[in-house]
């Protein structure tokens, strides 16, 4: 069998995507369509950058998504004869397939796995910013609002986490020393718990969605215990039980569960995200306080807590939103860099950053190892920054 | 004849934006002559800033002069080349903006910014650029020029920074001026001080100028010419004893109508607002844009197609944009809402005594140590307000009138004192100690309307809120039910519950300000300067509205203001504070009749007027409000006071004066002796003829519309001014004349479809017991003269045939 020409690789990867162009056509429509409706979202159709970033960000999600049917191999078929091989390569003995990007040293499809790597990327990377606004709206909020000196404490310690090199922070947060000291616990079940580092941070970080949502609920509907009672009822379970199954691994129903190598990295980037966001929701809470609607609210008897969730932090929603999509992309930066410096969630998955660095070797000789994963990242980056700038630019114009 | 200084002839500025051309200045034309000063008045969004920015050229990106020509000492300066542009720009012509502090370089040293000026354009020597600096800083009359040439911006005052821009304006000796609004930012007091020295810098230098402004008052003060604006066009322009007294235009006669001249009353001689809103831009009306908020329109006559600029016979350059000027009777009263039941005061409500406020301002944050200073924010306020009272809360910024607000609103405890809402004392309860039936009890109106509705909360759910916080509804249904009550009771459309606040204009949010003050029945309200953002025209509409509602809901309302005829017009009693102390106190004819504190008297004398008939005594005060953080002794105002050679030795530097009884709760702080008090004039004389108080002022006011008018215009209404007789006695005198009354069928006819009856008017025929068109076609000449008088018509339903049209109507309705 021939070996596919420059045309030929090309066209095979535009077919594979099929779905991710049939997804962006079907979106693109329906958006444009009822634009009108959409709110800030549908102002982002006015900006050509906007438009730009929304068009890499979708593409990205929807090979996420739809990466079974797009991927040919799986991300661990090693197939053998094919290491190293240049793009376009045929599969020995199986008619009419092809690497269409390549092989990797390990004989693996090079292609396959810059498909699988977007999955990595696309569920950590907005998870962990999520859970980092949570801890930094949480704390800012209140800094912002009351000031004086839980500001001063607050503002210092993430001064100090800001101040510490985040790259030494991960190597110890994920040296073996560390996450295998300290107290054990026995859970139910025969469970272990070991209180390591890095599991009192998971243990801490992860009340505050918790917290966030139970104010939410308490401050607003105080004057209608029934409401309150459902919303809160909802909350607890379900919070309770992704708690449970994240931090202690003891999910009755195995549901939740993470990875004790995903945690880390997990607890790592939302503990290093949360400070910017802290200083964030500080400054803008600063700046919304001194408003009329929140002495209005305050001359009608409303608490403190009310105030800031319920007033404060739905007009403090533009630089918050641009901020998220620009985080989501330092995100993925990170978790490159992390995978890059051998970090990454386990040694074979495809997590792009990991992938780059195994590339980075051979580069010389063989280019297609590293860069598909490398042009990956890079779009994906550079459409969450575009993105960012159109929504700052249409936010602005409201 | 001299050549014009300025001259625009039909002038266009568009805007170009995504959504297409916008635009903004249509078809002005204006003459300024050398030495004249012009000013040019509207609302805001009538164009007149983009009138300035077009003849200075600066108009961004976006802007652009699409047709006309602005002439500049003859020359066309369309035609000029951008070198020649920059030559006139800060030299020939020069603008004085808003923000002082914003037109000044904050990083630099005034001394060096005012010297640029005859540096960059006329290349003189350091040395003699700092003589001509320093001299103009003498002619602005700021005290102790040499230091101010050495300090940065943000070390003086505001006042004093607008002083430094006019002196830099002027450095470089223009010959055309442009100021744009250049008091709205400071103070009253501060504002008079401008006012003359813009007077008497143009007098001194024969500078021709344009004077931007949205109040009436200050164009009367300052100009000798008016233009006014309307939807980006000029509407009316004359000379402005022309414009005050004979006005031509029903937009002009709208605005006087609004605007609170003394002799304005809120039950005999109530405001009237011009119905509607400014059309936007994008959507204004074929024809006159005047035309649909106007009382005098006419279907064809007024949106056939363009109106232009149509001079008035008899009187030069006095010019009208309107079709209808010789139909319209400019001197006919208009119509107005009487008020029969005029709110009586009740019981106390609200019992402040000898409430302070102190903050303590730490002089060094880092290490707590050291001295603290106090700012005495409020000192000694003592004073009572009734149900059903008005009681207005005057002074100017850092007075203590809002720190006042927040302690009655619990925001902030009191230092000391009590204040005392009916029996319970609330000066030492925060907001969120207080309960639930105090909290709904004392409730505010905000000033600024684009801050006091959160922009993420649709109105509905806002007010749903608010009355869930109070406790008025037992389910959602029913707090849904009285939201939309309330949005009745400040007249707005249902449909208003699902919009957001950004798709209200700012005289619509600030209903919806009011309605959520009112939506737990508080006692007493406080309006912290509820119309001051708002335009002239929705002013009047929102003061009505919110003195309507406060009346039948015998509300105790604290009206705290800086605007003295505002204050007049609404308050029923008047506490004056300076610097956290009332200096005086009493009803509002005490305060507005002498003898004065002299601050009040200063305040009285700083506020403009736009009545030519009213005659000032200029009082201009020295200087600035002192800090409150560094208070003068003895007297606050003692630093200002003009009368304070009046008292003997240094009483007022050493003691600070006691609060002393001038009769019938009339209360001033001052040390001034009896036969002082005694011997002091009126600060406003109204017409020469009246000095009287206002109520009298309802009977006679359109006597002294018409007295300064010229004689031969007098002498021509002087039959329509016969026939104007106090129309409140009329009614009494025929009272058997009063139409047959029915009671209200259960279909009663829409009699809105009779030309020249509104709602407002089928409701007070509703009123008399008309509610077919059966009855009003029945009407003889008495009942139709009869019902003329009692809506004060002077003849209206004559004119536009009521009883013809009823008759018509009448027929029309049984034939379907």
């Amino acid at each position: 069998m021939e070996r596919l020409g420059g045309f030929e690789i090309f066209g095979q990867v535009m077919w594979n995507f099929a779905p991710v162009w049939i997804g962006l056509i079907v979106i693109l429509w329906a958006s444009i369509h009822f634009r009108s409706r959409l709110g800030l979202y549908g102002k982002l159709f006015d900006s050509p950058i906007g438009i730009a970033g929304l068009i890499l960000v979708l593409f990205w999600v929807l090979t996420a998504i739809f990466a079974d049917q797009i991927a040919t191999f799986d991300a661990l078929d090693q197939i053998s004869g094919m290491k190293n091989k240049k793009p376009g390569w045929p599969v020995k003995d199986q008619e009419g397939l092809f690497y269409i990007l390549g092989g990797d040293n390990l004989a693996r499809d090079v292609f396959s796995r810059m498909v699988y790597g977007s999955r990595e990327v696309l569920i950590i990377a907005p998870a962990a910013t999520l859970f980092a606004f949570m801890v930094g709206i949480t704390l800012g909020l209140p800094a912002g609002f009351y000031g004086g000196r839980m500001d001063t404490i607050l503002s210092f310690v993430a001064n100090l986490v800001l101040a510490f090199p985040v790259i030494l922070l991960f190597f110890l947060l994920v040296t073996p020393e560390i996450r295998a000291d300290g107290p054990e616990f026995e859970l139910w079940g025969g469970q272990k718990w070991i209180a390591s580092v890095p599991n009192l941070m998971a243990l801490c970080l992860f009340l505050f969605p918790i917290i966030f949502f139970v104010v939410l609920w308490v401050s607003r509907y105080s004057t209608q215990p029934r409401k309150l009672a459902i919303y809160l009822a909802v909350t607890m379970v379900i919070g309770l039980w992704a708690y449970l199954g994240l931090v202690f691994n003891a999910d009755p129903f195995g549901v939740f569960y993470m990875d004790p190598n995903l945690l880390n990295i997990f607890v790592s980037v939302v503990f290093v995200n949360s400070p910017t966001v802290y200083r964030i929701v500080r400054g803008v809470t600063i700046d919304i306080k001194t408003r009329d609607y929140v002495a209005a609210a305050q001359t009608r008897g409303e608490r403190p807590w009310y105030i800031m969730l319920w007033e404060v932090l739905p007009n403090a929603r533009g630089p918050l939103i641009v901020d998220f999509c620009l985080r989501i992309g330092y995100t993925t930066i990170l978790l490159g860099t992390l995978g890059f410096f051998g970090l990454g969630v386990s040694p074979e998955s495809p997590n792009w950053g990991q992938t780059i660095n195994e590339g980075r070797k051979l580069l010389s000789l063989y280019p297609h190892l590293a860069l598909p994963p490398a042009l990956a990242l890079m779009s994906l980056v550079l459409g969450l920054n575009l993105l960012a700038d159109g929504l700052r630019e249409e936010s602005l114009k409201d | 004849m001299t050549e014009p200084i300025l001259e625009i002839e039909d002038l266009n500025i568009s805007f170009f934006v995504r959504a297409g051309e916008i635009p903004a200045v249509m078809d002005f034309s204006c003459k300024v002559m050398p030495g004249e000063t012009m000013g040019l008045v509207g609302e805001s969004g009538c164009g007149k800033s983009t009138v300035a920015l077009g003849i200075m050229r600066d108009m961004g990106n976006r802007g652009q002069i699409v047709g006309g020509k602005i002439k500049f000492k003859g020359r066309d300066m369309g035609e000029m080349s951008q070198e020649e542009l920059r030559d006139i720009r800060g030299s020939k012509i020069a603008m004085i903006y808003q923000e002082p502090m914003a037109s000044l370089n904050p990083a630099m040293k005034i001394g060096k910014q005012l010297m640029e000026v005859p540096i960059i354009h006329e290349q003189v020597s350091t040395d003699e650029a700092y003589q001509r600096a320093l001299e103009m800083l003498e002619s602005v009359k700021l005290p102790d020029p040499a230091r101010v040439m050495d300090s940065f911006p943000h070390q003086i005052s505001g006042g004093q920074q607008q002083r430094i821009v006019i002196a830099m304006a002027l450095l470089s000796k223009p010959d055309l001026l442009l100021l744009d609004e250049p008091t709205t930012a400071l103070d009253v007091t501060v504002e008079a001080g401008i006012v003359q020295l813009v007077k008497e810098l143009g007098e001194k230098t024969g500078t021709s100028m344009l004077f931007i402004s949205h109040n009436l008052g200050l164009i009367l003060e300052t100009c000798d010419r008016i233009t006014v604006m309307y939807s980006g066009e000029a509407v009316e322009t004359g000379s402005v004893h022309e414009v005050f007294d004979r006005m031509r235009h029903p937009y002009t006669q709208g605005l006087f109508n609004s605007i609170p001249l003394p002799g304005a009353d809120k039950n005999s001689r109530p405001l009237i607002s011009i119905r509607g809103q400014l059309p936007l831009p994008m959507d204004r009306p074929i024809g006159c844009n005047f035309g649909p908020r106007c009382d005098h329109y006419v279907e064809e006559q007024c949106n056939a197609g363009p109106v232009f600029m149509n001079p008035i016979e008899g009187e030069d350059r006095h010019n009208s944009r309107c079709n209808r000027i010789d139909e319209i009777d400019w001197l006919a009263e208009p119509e107005r809402r009487l008020v029969d039941d005029p709110a009586r005061p009740g019981e106390v409500v609200l019992d402040i005594r000898d409430l302070k406020k102190y903050y303590d301002v730490a002089a060094n944050q880092m290490f707590g140590g050291g001295e603290t200073r106090t700012v005495k924010a409020n000192e000694a306020i003592t004073f009572q307000a009734r149900e059903s009272e008005t009681v207005a809360i005057v002074g100017e910024s850092g007075c203590g009138k809002s720190t006042l607000a927040k302690v009655l609103l619990g925001l902030e405890t009191a230092t000391e004192g009590e204040v005392l809402l009916g029996a319970v004392s609330i000066g030492n309860t925060e907001v969120n100690d207080r309960n639930r039936k105090t909290v709904s009890s004392v409730q505010m109106v905000f000033q600024n309307p684009f801050d006091t509705l959160n922009p993420s909360h649709s109105i509905g759910s806002q007010i749903m809120r608010t009355l869930e916080k109070f406790g008025i509804g037992d389910t959602e249904d029913d707090r849904r039910n009285r939201m939309l009550e309330l949005l009745d009771l400040v007249k707005l459309p249902r449909a208003f519950a699902e919009r957001m606040p950004r798709q209200l204009s700012g005289g619509q949010k600030q209903r919806i300000g009011v309605a959520r003050a009112f939506a737990g029945q508080p006692q007493v309200v406080v309006a912290d300067e509820p119309v001051s953002a708002l335009d002239v025209s929705v002013q009047a509409a929102v003061t009505e509205l919110l003195m309507d509602i406060q009346r039948e809901a015998k509300t105790t309302m604290l009206f705290i203001s800086h605007d003295l005829s505002v204050v007049r017009y609404i308050a029923d009693r008047v506490v004056v504070m300076y610097l956290g102390h009332i200096v005086e106190q009493g009803t509002t004819d005490h305060i507005f009749s002498p003898p004065y504190h002299p601050y009040t008297e200063a305040l009285l004398s700083a506020i403009p007027i736009a009545d030519t008939s009213v005659e000032k005594q200029h009082i201009v005060l020295d200087g600035d409000i002192p800090s409150a953080l560094n208070p003068p002794s003895g007297c606050p105002f003692q630093t200002r006071c003009p009368r304070k050679a009046e008292v003997a030795g240094d009483l007022c530097e050493t003691e600070m004066p006691p609060a002393r009884s001038l009769g019938d709760g009339h209360e001033v702080k001052c040390h001034l002796s009896q036969a002082v008090f005694d011997a002091m004039q009126p600060v406003i004389v109204l017409g020469k003829k009246d000095a009287g108080k206002s109520d009298k002022k309802s009977d006679s006011a359109p006597a002294a519309l018409t007295s300064s008018t010229a004689p031969a215009k007098a002498k021509a209404s002087s039959a329509k001014t016969s026939a104007k007789k106090p129309a409140v006695k009329k009614p009494a005198a025929r009272k058997d004349a009063s139409p047959p009354k029915m009671r209200k069928p259960s279909k009663p006819d829409d009699l809105k479809l009779i030309s020249g009856v509104g709602p407002k008017i089928e409701g007070i025929l509703n009123g008399l017991g008309v509610y077919q068109f059966q009855q009003v076609a029945k009407w003889k000449k008495a009942e139709c003269d009869w019902v003329d008088d009692h809506l004060s018509f002077k003849g209206r339903i004559g004119r536009e045939g009521w009883v013809k049209q009823a008759k018509a109507l009448a027929k029309g309705g049984a034939a379907k």
